[in-house]
């Protein structure tokens, strides 16, 4: 049974990676470039998962590492000609570790409604700094069109093709290291820091440096989504990629795809996307239908779609062992 | 009897004069005309079909091959009030085209379609929904909206899928310099340079009275490119005049008390701001509420609600520069009556919310801009008689063109901006709206004051900024020759 | 008084009046998260519907006091409708759920409000009564915003006195330290949170009603003032009121006399304020640790 899982497994694997890599030729570039956004984002959402659904630490200024990884992209794209896409992306990765090696040691001494606040507090200061210091950052209007070299190509912007491939193998990437992290004994840390620290701690792990070995990484994986975030779009603005809506985002995607699983937040950003584009499609009242789902979601499923899904799946499997059973029986 | 012909002849000797003199004082009203090119058309204004079925909340349903025009705007959300107003401007100027029965482009005749794309504010919604527009709505022009950041992103979606870009909202000078600019955009609408300079010239070369100008405006590139455009042209037309002060306040600000203490300290006699709605209205209101009397030199605070709030005393002497201007009186021609009454008799007793708010009784003003701009759009598709980008940009640049309230604009063709005169028109009381409100009951309104006498600020006055170091217009003037 | 000591002394008038607004719209906030750890993210949606239900109620009878007296037990009523109806059934996740719910339902109210009253401006006039200028030693100052200053101090004073010298204000804080122990008292908890959450919003509504004459009431009236809020209530602590006063004054003073010295770096004060206060007390100024 175990080798037919395991084979099937792989195949299920190598299907999904044809397919994407045939998708856009088969759905055209506004398909494309929706999928390049859900890997953007379910990036993003996941890095935050790290935080919350497994530390258990709830951060509302997440924005601010999504937001450096831009800003650092385009920063050093704008300004250091000649630069590759390569070293460009870890620019911004590196600004976002950077931010969050600053931060560390304020953070890893608080937890709950604290952490929450200061995150919060210093993706605000964040904010209003990249308005002000608009000689560097550009205000309100952002960095715009700034040259993105591309690998085989002279850019990236004239081939979506290409960006796209690019954005699934390093988000796919990351999702990976993201997923890959969780089966380490450090991650299985992590989830007991969530239940019970105090417990971890006489185990003899340590709790702060766990917690800023996370906070580091999640903010890593962030800073990655956001510079995919201003490349994407060649232009990364304050309120595009530092408000507060963006911090909040990946929270309610979590909320909707469930909390603590590991695809949950994909999930979350799958439905999101899907609600949008009927939003746009449909109706003006954006507002109501966001409102709506949210109440709905938080009131009837409130361990969001996986937990739907998980609850589904074990009903599911319980009929068939049930029925196993019998048959053994008779 | 021969005394009473002489009386008679006497008394209609006096009117023909009389009639005379007032004509001639309307007429010296009337700017001295810029004839600084000729133009290649002009909007009919005596052909403006009968509208009265238009509703903006139920336009017309069109079939077949049309001319696609998507307004990429903000429906939803906090500012979807930009959305409505563009949205109802553009398709009105559609609308009188279509019922003339369209333009012919292609081949045949072809009906021109209004489609909304909302931008959500965000430039996230704008790419998205700018993208569905061309690739699955195969939309021709995209029209764009207020905020230029948004506006750089619908112009280069423009440029990637090869359709035509219009901006009619986003002022910004940056949009048309050497790293924004591409061919396929076109930025029909007034820039910050312009306005800034504008003002200064109407108080240093026409109203030359007050000398001493306190500037506060919003603390991001727009409120600060208006700041910086006044300076400029107080250099420029006004170099007695002294800045007692400079502030810039950040959006949406709550309380300006602390900046109108340093305004009441500083001894300014007016005070020059760019804020638009709501800031332009709190800081009305609030400066009012401290007891402060001065004048505002503005460009946006003209939205009748809090206009109306602050009420007659505290309106009075308001300056306000427009692109949409026209020189006095409004309604110059039986035409004019009869086509801007249709708009208003609709607004009165046809269409429903959000149409039927005092924003939007007259189609004067931005509304009235917007419009002016759409026509010019569709006379420019018309005479390139085709959707062909290629064919367009070649209309287009240094098109000169003459608007219905007979402005005359011209495209600049190195780097598409326009050229064009502006009008600066102070606010006067009821009683002395008639110069402007020449039809019954001569006023705007009651309740505050509104256009009064109007001034024209000649275009060589306020050439748009041209960006040095855009290659396509190395060695060309302000004319763009 | 020479007009630099007149410009001095007005600022720090402002500042003080400014820093009462900003009270006012926290002190709802404050109570709520406080009493019943609930993080309101919709608080700034019912301020604004305390603006517009008092403009309904100016539109129709004209008269302000009567919206000043009406418009926030309105409101109240309608947080407490939904906190019946939905808040409760969140308990299940925690403040986690109670956050996203309460996002949900500050979407749904801005959207109700855009259907009802429209996109567009809506007047609200301070009553004749107190529009006009009053004069502090030697200064010309709005008659408006010492009624809110004194607005300010009224609610802060009687919510000490409700909840530290009454009966209801003792049940009230002992079902928050203690929920168990005071429902097997017999005592009907839902009751006594019901009323916590009704006044919360209560103050939020009579802040929106009390601020909206100084402002423009639109759609994004709730967005223009949030996020102050929120600012206030994290620096000055969760659940305390006078934590939030203190906060708020010196946020006051500061904007004003960070306008007066800095110009348009004062908001970069107020968030470095607050980042410097919750790095050396996490929990705000005068915040219990949970």
């Amino acid at each position: 049974m175990n080798m037919i899982n395991k084979k099937a497994n792989i195949v299920l694997w190598l299907m999904l990676i044809v397919f994407l890599a045939f998708f856009p030729k088969l759905f055209g570039i506004y398909y494309t470039n929706m999928v390049v956004t859900f890997a953007i984002f379910s990036v993003f959402a996941t890095s935050l998962n790290m935080l919350m659904g497994y530390t258990g630490l709830l951060s509302f200024g997440h924005a601010m590492f999504f937001g450096f990884g831009g800003y650092g992209t385009a920063l050093a794209l704008k300004h250091i000609e000649g630069l590759g896409i390569f070293p460009a992306i870890g620019f911004g990765m590196l600004a976002a570790v950077v931010l969050a090696l600053v931060l560390t040691p304020i953070m890893v001494r608080v937890t709950g409604t604290a952490f929450a606040m200061l995150n919060m507090a210093f993706a605000q200061l964040m904010y209003v700094l990249a308005l002000k210091l608009y000689t560097i950052t550009g205000g309100e209007d952002g960095i715009a069109n700034f040259p993105i070299p591309g690998i085989f190509t002279e850019s990236l912007r004239n081939s979506s093709d290409h960006f796209y491939y690019l954005a699934m193998i390093i988000l796919g990437l990351c999702m990976w290291l993201m997923w890959f992290f969780t089966k380490t004994p450090f991650g299985q840390i992590q989830v007991g820091i969530r239940d019970n620290a105090k417990r971890v701690d006489y185990l003899g792990y340590k709790v702060p440096q766990s917690k800023a070995v996370v906070y580091i990484l999640s903010a890593a994986f962030a800073g990655i989504a956001g510079s995919f975030y201003g490349l994407f779009h060649n232009m990364v603005s304050a309120d595009g990629s530092l408000g507060m809506g963006m911090s909040f985002m990946p929270i309610i995607m979590i909320m909707i795809g469930g909390i603590g699983s590991f695809l949950g937040p994909m999930t979350g950003v799958a439905i999101f996307q899907l609600i949008d584009e009927f939003i746009l499609r449909y109706t003006e009242s954006s507002e109501l239908v966001m409102g709506a789902t949210l109440i709905l979601v938080v009131v009837f499923m409130p361990m969001g779609f996986m937990g739907l899904f998980s609850m589904l799946k074990s009903k599911w499997k319980a009929r068939f062992t049930g029925n196993a059973k019998m048959e053994k029986a008779s | 009897m021969k005394w009473l012909n002489k009386r008679i002849f006497v008394i209609g000797l006096g009117l023909l004069v009389l009639s005379l003199l007032m004509g001639i004082s309307v007429d010296s009203q009337a700017a001295p005309k810029s004839d600084w090119a000729k133009p290649n058309a002009a909007m009919d204004i005596n052909d403006i079909p009968d509208m009265s079925d238009f509703d903006p909340n139920h336009p017309a349903v069109l079939q077949g091959d049309t001319i696609k025009i998507a307004v990429v705007a903000p429906f939803s959300g906090p500012a979807s009030i930009n959305g409505q107003i563009d949205y109802i401007s553009i398709q009105w100027a559609a609308h009188v085209i279509n019922k003339k029965g369209g333009l012919f482009v292609d081949g045949k005749k072809k009906m021109v379609e209004v489609i909304k794309a909302d931008n959500q504010s965000s430039p996230d919604g704008t790419k998205k929904v700018c993208e569905r527009m061309v690739l699955r709505e195969k939309v021709h022009v995209l029209m764009g909206t207020q905020g230029s950041h948004l506006m750089k992103i619908i112009n280069q979606t423009a440029e990637k899928y090869n359709v035509i870009a219009a901006n009619f909202g986003a002022n910004s000078d940056e949009l048309q310099d050497a790293t924004n600019f591409n061919r396929n955009a076109f930025q029909m609408t007034q820039s910050v340079s312009q306005l800034g300079r504008g003002l200064a010239y109407y108080y240093g070369k026409i109203r030359k009275k007050e000398k001493k100008f306190y500037i506060i405006c919003q603390d991001y590139s727009f409120g600060r490119g208006l700041a910086a455009a006044f300076k400029q042209g107080l250099k420029e037309y006004y170099p007695e005049a002294e800045i007692v002060g400079e502030d810039y306040h950040r959006l949406f600000l709550t309380d300006f008390a602390p900046f109108l203490i340093k305004i009441k300290a500083s001894g300014a006699e007016v005070i020059y701001t760019g804020d638009w709605v709501p800031d332009a209205n709190n800081l009305l209101k609030q400066t009012r509420q401290q007891g402060i009397t001065l004048p505002f030199a503005n460009i946006y605070m003209d939205e009748p609600v809090g206009l109306n709030e602050v009420g007659v005393e505290g309106t009075e002497g308001l300056v306000n520069i427009s692109q949409y201007g026209a020189e006095n009186p409004a309604f110059k021609t039986e035409a004019d009556i009869r086509n801007n009454k249709m708009w208003n008799d609709m607004w009165k007793n046809k269409w429903k919310a959000p149409y039927n708010a005092a924003l939007y009784e007259w189609p004067l003003g931005t509304i009235g801009s917007y419009i002016e701009q759409t026509y010019w759009l569709l006379s420019v598709i018309e005479r390139a008689k085709s959707t062909d980008p290629e064919k367009i940009i070649k209309v287009w640049e240094g098109d000169v063109y003459k608007f219905g309230n007979r402005k005359t604009v011209k495209m600049r063709a190195c780097d598409h901006k326009v050229i064009q005169d502006f009008h600066v028109y102070e606010s006067v009381r009821p009683d002395k709206q008639k110069v402007s409100m020449n039809i019954p009951p001569y006023y705007w309104s009651k309740e505050r004051s509104a256009a009064g006498p109007v001034h024209v600020i000649p275009a060589e006055a306020v050439l748009p900024w041209m960006d040095p170091k855009l290659d396509r217009c190395k060695g060309k003037n302000g004319w763009g020759e | 008084m020479d007009p630099t000591t007149v410009m001095y002394v007005s600022q720090g008038l402002q500042g003080l009046a400014y820093g009462m607004i900003l009270f006012l719209i926290a002190s709802g906030l404050n109570i709520i998260f406080g009493m019943m750890g609930i993080l309101n993210m919709a608080h700034a949606a019912f301020f604004m519907l305390g603006a517009y239900i008092c403009y309904q109620i100016v539109a129709m009878t004209g008269s302000f006091w009567l919206g000043f007296l009406f418009a926030p037990i309105v409101t109240a009523a309608l947080g407490v409708l939904m906190q019946q109806l939905f808040l409760r059934k969140a308990h299940v996740l925690g403040h986690f759920g109670e956050l996203i719910l309460t996002m949900g339902i500050a979407s749904v109210i801005v959207a109700a409000i855009k259907k009802f009253w429209g996109t567009q401006n809506l007047p609200l006039s301070m009553p004749d009564s107190l529009n006009g200028m009053v004069s502090i030693v030697g200064i010309s100052y709005p008659a408006y915003r010492l009624f809110v200053i004194g607005l300010a101090l009224v609610v802060l004073v009687l919510m000490m006195l409700l909840l530290y010298r009454t009966r209801l204000g003792k049940i009230v804080r002992a079902a928050v330290s203690d929920r168990e122990m005071v429902n097997a008292l017999g005592i009907n908890i839902n009751l006594v949170f019901m009323l916590v959450f009704g006044g919360g919003i209560w103050l939020a509504g009579l802040a929106g009603v009390a601020i909206a004459p100084i402002l423009t009431v639109f759609p994004g009236l709730a967005d223009q003032v949030g996020m102050d809020a929120f600012i206030v209530v994290v620096t000055g602590g969760f659940g305390s009121l006078v934590g939030a006063f203190i906060v708020s004054i010196i946020f006051g003073l500061l904007s004003s006399y960070g306008v007066q010295f800095l110009s348009n770096f004062a908001p970069v004060l107020m968030v470095c304020f607050m980042a410097i206060v919750l790095v050396i007390r996490p929990n705000g100024l005068f915040g219990v640790k949970e």
